[in-house]
């Protein structure tokens, strides 16, 4: 393996980082907030770093699939270290464990922060939080070979690394155009849900955060009691329709718009997607309702919102779940575990797995019935080959045996079950909020600091979809 | 980019980063210097103030005490004392304010204390006030209680501010520490990947070159090193390929 091709792409994300992070500056700047030292500073760390290596390293034609993994995995924990800079030198309520699990939070578009008072953080600083999901939201590494100078070959390495393969299954383009198409769509519902936000009632700051939240499925708000303190229906609908527009294959969103025919509306993923984001609303609010709760039409709004924020991996909350009924919390647990489209800006397990799992479920009871018969798993009459079926379950199966480790290891610390659980859940799920301590309106602040470190290596393995960051631990298999 | 200058380049950003950590360390410094400053001249002087102030509404209070009992110079000689104190601490706050709400504090102090001192101004001893703890208690003791509250709520006022001013200045010292403490581990990692370039950029083309070199004696086939930067190596490499050539020009001749 090249290293010094490794630390020069590296190097190039950094300088994305060092953009936004001066972007943030000049915020901070503007409104002479206390965090302009702190961001400037963080800004030329990042900078010097990113620059550093283009001095001493040409730049490569090709990368090998080893490499294009350092570069993704070494790319994302560099710019998490890199993103907690300017939580440390600020200060407040941030410990250097504190700030590197804001930082992971962001950047993987998990949401879950360990912030008490939100609204006391330099609006410099809530941008920077808000810009790493954004940038995280895409992939920063994407957004880097996009823009950045670099051979095609180089680009599809490192897309294919970056990119689940069953993203790039409603893809019919080359690299560049997927990534083209990503960025469009992405640029395309920010500016779009920015502008209705503003209209809806927002300050301009907010809606911008809101959407950069919103669209990276990622849940960071600018407010103690998150999308709950505006208490506006006409602002809960706009985010919870985004929500969905970001928890879809992207591809598939460009398609409908561009009216190509294999849109979202004849994508049977989509449909399912959406049936059981129904079903789950129904659930809820019916719940609620007879728990006397809430009024009907309460039970349909909170219920409408949660589930959707939870089945996106957004994060979001309009109320505190931490006093619904088991029932509710077990219907949220499972959208937190479930997760949203392959291809959108979500992490976690993702829905299409789920639907390949049942569609595998149907498979083998057909096979029993008829055991001669040669039978393939198809999706919207693209045959899903053997080989991706065994990745997926091998894939839930790791998923959830992660999450049944991380709680294990979170109850030796003392947590209890239900944190522990909805907490690994929702971390390695990239969604957020989780229940008991953790819930919608709660935080992370309480768990040891062992706690939080688990749970930050759930986000990321959460986000690389796990196999990426094992498969490097595996060195010798490589050669 | 020659060899000269890829030092030197790495060399500036290391320089560069840490030049900015220090002077963000003095910039952070400074300020808790102006801050340390604004504590005493804000807050600190109002709180010592307000304690003399309460310290002469004491001694006040015992010259009244004393008035009552018939010890007519103990006790004016004690409340003129008092009261010069009282007045010189009194302008001290008045024109010491730095707080919201500290004029009203200080226009309700002056009010309160005008009446206080206008039931102990008139003669007592001679009079039918002279051992009469029911007029003190009726008439002075509640006067003097209201400008003692009056008083303490000014202090309090300074040293709530004061704990604020305190606690910002902990943020501000953790933001002074913290750039040198980033710029020393970032200095570390910078190091430690100067080393790897240097190893991989520098060391590793001489030792091509001089593999190659040895190659060719052996082989007696044509020098290549694989070099592919466009440095002094490469013109090293190209000056030792036309060395052959001329050795071999020269040999054969």
């Amino acid at each position: 393996m090249r290293t010094e091709i490794v630390i020069r792409h590296i190097g190039l994300v950094l300088i994305f980082n060092a953009i936004f992070l001066f972007i943030s500056f000049l915020i901070s700047l503007f409104l002479a907030e206390s965090s302009a030292a702190s961001l400037l500073y963080s800004a030329l760390v990042a900078l010097v770093f990113g620059l550093f290596p283009l001095i001493y390293v040409k730049s490569s034609d090709y990368l090998t699939i080893l490499e294009g993994t350092s570069i993704v995995v070494f790319g994302w924990l560099t710019t998490c270290l890199v993103g907690s800079l300017p939580y440390i030198l600020w200060g407040g309520e941030f410990s250097v464990i504190d700030a590197w699990f804001e930082s992971v939070s962001g950047f993987t578009t998990t949401g879950s922060t360990i912030i008490n008072d939100i609204e006391a953080l330099p609006k410099g600083l809530l941008f920077w939080r808000s810009a790493t999901h954004w940038l995280g939201g895409i992939g920063i590494i994407l957004f880097t070979i996009l823009i950045l100078p670099g051979s095609n070959t180089s680009k599809l390495v490192l897309l294919n690394t970056e990119m689940s393969p069953l993203a790039k299954t409603n893809f019919k383009y080359r690299a560049v155009e997927i990534l083209r198409i990503l960025i469009y769509v992405y640029l395309g519902l920010t500016v779009l849900e920015t502008v209705l936000l503003k209209v809806a009632g927002m300050s301009f700051f907010d809606a911008v955060n809101h959407s950069f939240a919103t669209i990276a499925t990622g849940g960071f708000s600018t407010k103690n009691l998150s999308i709950a303190s505006y208490n506006s229906i006409s602002i809960e609908v706009i985010i919870m329709i985004f929500m969905v527009l970001s928890g879809v294959h992207f591809g598939l969103t460009f398609n409908t718009i561009t009216g190509n025919k294999k849109n979202l509306f004849k994508s049977s993923i989509f449909k399912a997607y959406i049936s059981f984001l129904f079903i789950g609303i129904v659930l809820v609010a019916l719940k609620l309702y007879l728990n006397g709760m809430y009024s009907w039409w309460d039970s349909v709004r909170y219920a409408s919102f949660q589930v959707i924020s939870l089945g996106t991996t957004t994060g979001f909350a309009t109320v505190d779940t931490a006093h619904w009924p088991s029932f509710t919390i077990i219907v949220l647990i499972y959208f937190t575990i479930q997760c949203a489209m392959i291809g959108s800006t979500s992490g976690g397990l993702k829905f299409d797995r789920i639907f390949i799992f049942f569609k595998s479920i149907l498979k083998q009871i057909k096979s029993i019935q008829h055991p001669r018969a040669v039978l393939s798993l198809k999706i919207d009459g693209n045959p899903i080959n053997e080989k991706t079926e065994l990745h997926t379950m091998i894939f839930i199966i790791l998923y959830l045996g992660i999450i049944l480790i991380t709680t294990l290891l979170l109850t030796f610390l003392n947590i209890d079950t239900l944190t522990a659980f909805s907490g690994s859940a929702a971390t390695i799920g990239n969604v957020g909020p989780g229940f008991a301590h953790v819930s919608s309106l709660g935080n992370y602040s309480d768990l040891p600091n062992l706690g939080k470190l688990i749970l930050s290596i759930n986000m990321i393995l959460g986000r690389l979809e796990i196999f990426g960051i094992i498969s490097l631990l595996f060195i010798k298999s490589w050669k | 980019m020659k060899i000269k200058s890829k030092i030197l380049a790495g060399f500036m950003l290391l320089i560069f980063m840490l030049l900015i950590a220090g002077a963000m360390s003095i910039y952070e410094f400074s300020r808790i210097g102006n801050s340390v400053k604004a504590l005493i001249d804000n807050n600190y002087k109002t709180i010592e103030a307000s304690k003399t102030m309460i310290e002469a509404l004491e001694r006040e209070d015992s010259g009244i005490l004393l008035l009552i009992s018939g010890q007519w110079k103990k006790g004016r000689t004690i409340l003129e004392s008092a009261d010069s104190s009282f007045i010189a601490a009194f302008e001290k706050a008045q024109n010491n304010l730095t707080e919201e709400n500290e004029e009203d504090h200080i226009n309700q102090i002056r009010e309160v204390y005008a009446s206080y001192k206008a039931k102990w101004e008139l003669p007592i001893v001679g009079t039918y006030k002279e051992n009469s703890m029911e007029w003190y208690l009726n008439e002075v003791h509640d006067n003097f209680l209201q400008v003692k509250i009056e008083v303490e709520d000014l202090m309090t006022l300074n040293q709530e501010s004061m704990y604020k001013e305190a606690s910002a200045l902990k943020q501000q010292s953790h933001r002074a520490l913290m750039p040198g403490i980033i710029a020393i581990v970032s200095a570390l990692v910078f190091l430690i990947l100067f080393n790897f370039f240097i190893r991989r950029i520098f060391v590793r083309p001489i030792q091509k070159i001089t593999e190659s070199v040895k190659n060719f004696h052996q082989s007696s086939e044509g020098l290549k090193s694989d070099i592919t930067y466009h440095d002094e190596f490469e013109v090293l490499e190209n000056e030792i390929q036309q060395l052959i050539q001329r050795l071999r020009i020269k040999n054969e001749n």
